[in-house]
């Protein structure tokens, strides 16, 4: 195999870029297509800090061999969101001291989302096992926690 | 309590948008045009000399651009830690460190490093080079390495066999006199494990020289300004002509990096050198396990006599860590360890003797609680085992011999607040400690108990360690607020406290203040981020700096609304006269007619004004801090399966008393932070080696981290007993969550099975054993 053009939709636009057979989607993201909010804190899969979401589901990209993306629609952190528009997610991390050195914000983010985009409400287990791949060495998950439900509240009533 | 503005309450986070929406730039985001990529060799061995090296084909791969070697790297001794940079006198810093080295000490050591222009090309090139190696005897265990017999690791260690720099020695009273005196003595030596600071983003450096030999690089370092001096030395290049900064985020510290990213900055700036580009090195998590400092592990042993009342009476404390092949910090560690195991009960009689030892294994340093750890875990383990001898219940015992304001104490600054009996009442009312023994029912398999530890910590690092803060407050022509000061944000919130801070004593809303950090061509000195220091003392630099721009602003003001200053205060940016009606008063507004009568201007006017007249307002703080000692008492609930022996950490409420939180929700989360890596240093987390000195725990998936699903109901109480020496009256808080939380859950575990453990971390396979009858081990 040799390199290919990958074609699919990146945060909401049609995106293209040439492609390795050995890239995986993490070192795409990053290095390719300059989205630095997808962090790499292991590469093996381990730690959830390159989490995006693939055709609705959380991935760990770091293990996704980027030509699997062909056709996927692919959210990252700097689709969902931005000042004036935060998600949800965003706002309530910022509000109730969720982030600290913010290494495993994103990912953990995008982990969360890709569970409040399928279930509205979820129980704190539920939450817990959402984010149990993504490691946070700084908040000892409390504030996390609490966020991720603050913000399922948050979409419900905004419905 | 006084009210604040600013200063007390939780607002969101400076840097939390940009966090939050993958903006932030980290080291490891860092690119450069034209930026090559470093990777480097290790050594399989845990001691070998080097025979032989040969980087002829790594050089002739296409796309390789730089090799680096002993060969051809400065010969020159340095210590990865920043300790080199602030050891003060008598004591000398320990320098056994090059960049690399002929000869190599531990799995991991560094052999040589290639730069190329992708990552996959320097592995390859990596694969070419040659090195021939002749084993070396090894040792692993501290009480080993200073047997006659152990292999030299190090040859210049003045205090004994591979001790690496001085024997830390605390003696307070008489102790012989001490224990004869005393009714009840208990004995015990306890093992600590080796464990790692896990922070998120690995080690990583973007170093960059200029054709004008000026050296530039971006860094995860938790000390810049240290860090440059490092460099400096090692290339032989002015202070004035490097410039480091981090980008400006760093992934977490927790100790790893105080001081240079292992050794990914220098040899990012010696490639850089020779390839004449810019280079990047990015740790794997692997090499980040294997290379970049540990915990300290070790024996740590206490011997604690009282009188029949339980009055504490005398107490030996005695350490030897496993220092690893380098020193690092190996001997601030153990001095810490003595320090704060010395300070928390009043005790008439007491004895210090702790070092560090070498041996084959990853380096040991700092990590979050930097020794206090493993002193509090044995100490208040015994402490509880003294309470039963006695027949006292442990709080009441604690309670009896802690620390109290102005008590006589080994360290060299006063005692001048304590929360801790309230961190201790209000602690045993939130975890209901008169459940305790009244919380198994006969015959069950999962057994519950409650347990408690207590300590105290710094606020700093002086006078052990060089340790000051600069900061400067420039009033900008509009009346906003820049503020410069060189420490990082590891993650603890600083880049937000000190604006709050700044704020506060300026009157100013936070809205108007903005930060310059981590970074030493645009903030004046700073020793960094560590010892729990930076709100406290990096804060108190910033307050002496806004107090003098207010003075300053003050003054002017005076003149312009012709006042004397002392009339004046500041509120939401608005100079007024005080007591005076401002109803009518046209500052602000943008209308003031010359000559009409003034009660009150704008700073943004006043600024403005002062412009006009060839002036600016800056402020300059420039202090050495006092230090404090924060407190804590933390209460553990478990839950131990009698049929798996798995301890399940139901949960933890950890009081402390932080003297003030600048912004309480940061100070819960540092606390929440702590007390989970507390409970992983208690229940899961371990290094261990092979017979090879290979770890066995260098991956994330081996390393047994706690997840979302593990963590016990956490809560932060926090107590404010107003610290004289600190701003608006707060003390270090950091790192003291991590501190009493393996006693207080050991002590919980006691309680539930009656078995007392002597080492950590109580894994399912160690407690399970215990059960089934082999009983705890012992050291
Ligand atoms: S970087 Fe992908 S899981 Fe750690
Ligand atoms: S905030 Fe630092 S790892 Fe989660």
């Amino acid at each position: 195999m040799s390199a290919k053009i990958l074609t699919f939709t990146l945060n909401g636009e049609t995106t293209k870029v040439m492609v390795e057979p050995s890239d995986m989607l993490v070192d795409v993201l990053r290095d390719k297509l300059n989205l630095i909010g997808v962090k790499k804190g292991c590469g093996q899969g381990e730690c959830g800090a390159c989490t995006v979401i693939m055709n609705g589901e959380a991935v760990t990209s770091c293990i996704v061999p980027a030509m699997k993306a062909e056709g996927a629609v692919v959210e990252t952190v700097e689709g969902i969101g931005g000042p004036g528009k935060y998600h949800p997610l965003q706002e309530s991390f910022m509000d109730l001291g969720a982030i600290q050195c913010g290494f495993c914000t994103p990912g953990m983010i995008m982990s969360a989302k890709a569970l409040l985009d399928q279930n509205e409400q979820p129980t704190r287990e539920e939450i817990r096992e959402a984010i149990s791949g993504n490691i946070c060495r700084c908040t000892g998950y409390v504030k996390i926690e609490e966020a991720v439900s603050a913000a399922a509240k948050q979409i419900k009533e905004g419905k | 309590m006084k009210k604040y503005n600013v200063v007390g309450h939780s607002v969101r986070r400076l840097d939390a948008a940009e966090k939050a929406t993958g903006t932030a730039m980290f080291s490891t985001d860092f690119t450069l045009p034209g930026m090559l990529y470093g990777k480097v060799l290790r050594s399989p061995y845990a001691h070998a000399k080097i025979v032989n090296i040969d980087t002829t084909e790594a050089e002739k791969l296409p796309g390789v651009k730089a090799v680096t070697t002993y060969r051809n790297t400065p010969r020159e001794i340095f210590n990865t830690s920043a300790t080199m940079t602030f050891t003060v006198p008598a004591l000398k810093p320990v320098l056994d460190q090059y960049i690399f080295d002929n000869v190599v000490r531990y799995v991991g050591d560094e052999v040589a490093a290639v730069a190329a222009v992708s990552e996959e090309i320097a592995e390859e090139a990596l694969q070419l080079i040659k090195v021939e190696y002749e084993e070396l005897p090894t040792v692993f265990d501290p009480l080993e390495a200073m047997k006659p017999e152990a292999p030299v690791i190090h040859a210049d260690c003045g205090e004994g066999k591979n001790i690496p720099g001085e024997i830390i020695k605390i003696p307070v009273g008489d102790l012989k006199k001490g224990f004869e005196e005393c009714d009840v003595i208990i004995e015990k030596r306890f093992l600590l494990p080796i464990v790692k600071q896990v922070q998120m983003e690995t080690q990583a450096a973007v170093a960059q020289v200029g054709v004008d030999g000026k050296i530039t690089v971006w860094s995860t370092t938790q000390t810049p300004h240290p860090t440059r001096m490092i460099i400096a030395k090692i290339f032989g290049v002015p202070n004035s002509k490097i410039r480091v900064l981090n980008p400006p985020y760093v992934g977490g510290g927790f100790g790893v990096r105080i001081g240079l990213s292992a050794k990914a900055e220098p040899i990012a700036v010696a490639l850089a050198m020779q390839a004449g580009k810019p280079v990047k090195i990015v740790y794997s998590r692997k090499e980040d396990f294997i290379a970049s400092d540990t915990r300290h592990g070790g024996y740590v042993t206490v011997k604690l006599g009282a009188k029949k009342d339980g009055t504490f009476h005398a107490l030996d404390l005695r350490a030897a860590l496993n220092g690893g092949a380098y020193c690092s910090f190996s001997t601030e560690t153990p001095g810490v360890l003595g320090a704060m195991g010395l300070s928390v009960y009043r005790i008439p009689n007491q004895s210090y003797f702790g070092h560090s030892v070498y041996t084959n294994t990853t380096p040991a340093g700092a990590m979050r609680g930097f020794g206090n750890p493993q002193a509090m875990f044995p100490i208040e383990s015994v402490v509880d085992m003294l309470a039963e001898e006695l027949g006292m219940d442990p709080l009441e015992l604690r309670l009896k011999n802690i620390m109290k304001v102005g008590d006589p104490w080994c360290l060299p600054y006063p005692c001048n607040s304590t929360g801790l009996a309230e961190c201790i009442e209000k602690g045993a009312k939130s975890i209901g400690w008169e459940r305790r023994g009244r919380l198994n029912q006969p015959g069950a398999k999962k057994l519950r108990g409650i347990g408690v530890g207590v300590g105290t910590h710094c606020s700093n690092s002086w006078p052990f360690c060089v340790d000051y803060d600069n900061a400067i407050v420039t009033v900008q022509q509009d009346g906003s607020i820049h503020l410069a000061s060189g420490v990082p944000d590891i993650g603890t919130g600083t880049s937000t406290a000190l604006p709050q801070l700044a704020a506060e004593v300026l009157g100013v809303k936070l809205e108007e203040v903005s930060l310059t950090f981590g970074d030493t061509l645009s903030t004046p000195f700073d020793i960094g981020s560590h010892a729990s220091r930076t709100c406290y003392a990096a804060g108190t630099a910033v307050v002496a700096a806004a107090k003098d721009a207010r003075k300053q602003l003050l003054e002017y003001a005076g003149d312009f609304l012709k006042v004397s200053p002392e009339r004046l205060e500041i509120k939401d940016s608005l100079i007024y006269i005080t007591g005076q009606e401002l109803v009518g008063d046209c500052a602000g507004t943008g209308v003031c007619q010359s000559g009409e009568e003034r009660k009150s201007v704008t700073l943004q006017e006043l600024a403005y004004h002062a412009h006009l007249r060839n002036k600016q307002f800056i402020g300059v703080g420039r202090i050495v801090p006092e230090n404090a000692p924060p407190w804590h008492a933390h209460f553990a609930e478990v839950e131990v399966d009698t049929e798996t022996g798995q301890v399940k950490v139901i949960k933890v409420v950890a009081a402390h008393d932080v003297g003030k939180a600048i912004n309480p929700i940061i100070v819960e989360g540092q606390i929440e932070g702590g007390v989970l890596q507390g409970v992983g240093y208690a229940v899961t987390e371990e290094i261990r080696y092979d017979a090879k000195g290979r770890q066995l725990h260098n991956s994330l998936h081996k390393y047994m981290l706690l997840t979302a699903e593990d963590v016990p109901e956490i809560e932060a109480i926090l107590i404010e007993a107003n610290e004289p020496s600190g701003p608006f009256g707060a003390k270090g808080v950091g790192e003291a969550g991590l501190v009493p939380t393996a006693g207080a859950i050991s002590n919980a575990v006691y309680n539930a099975t009656g078995l007392r453990f002597y080492d950590i971390p109580l894994t399912e396979e160690k407690v399970f054993k215990a059960l089934k009858g082999d009983g705890p081990a012992t050291y």
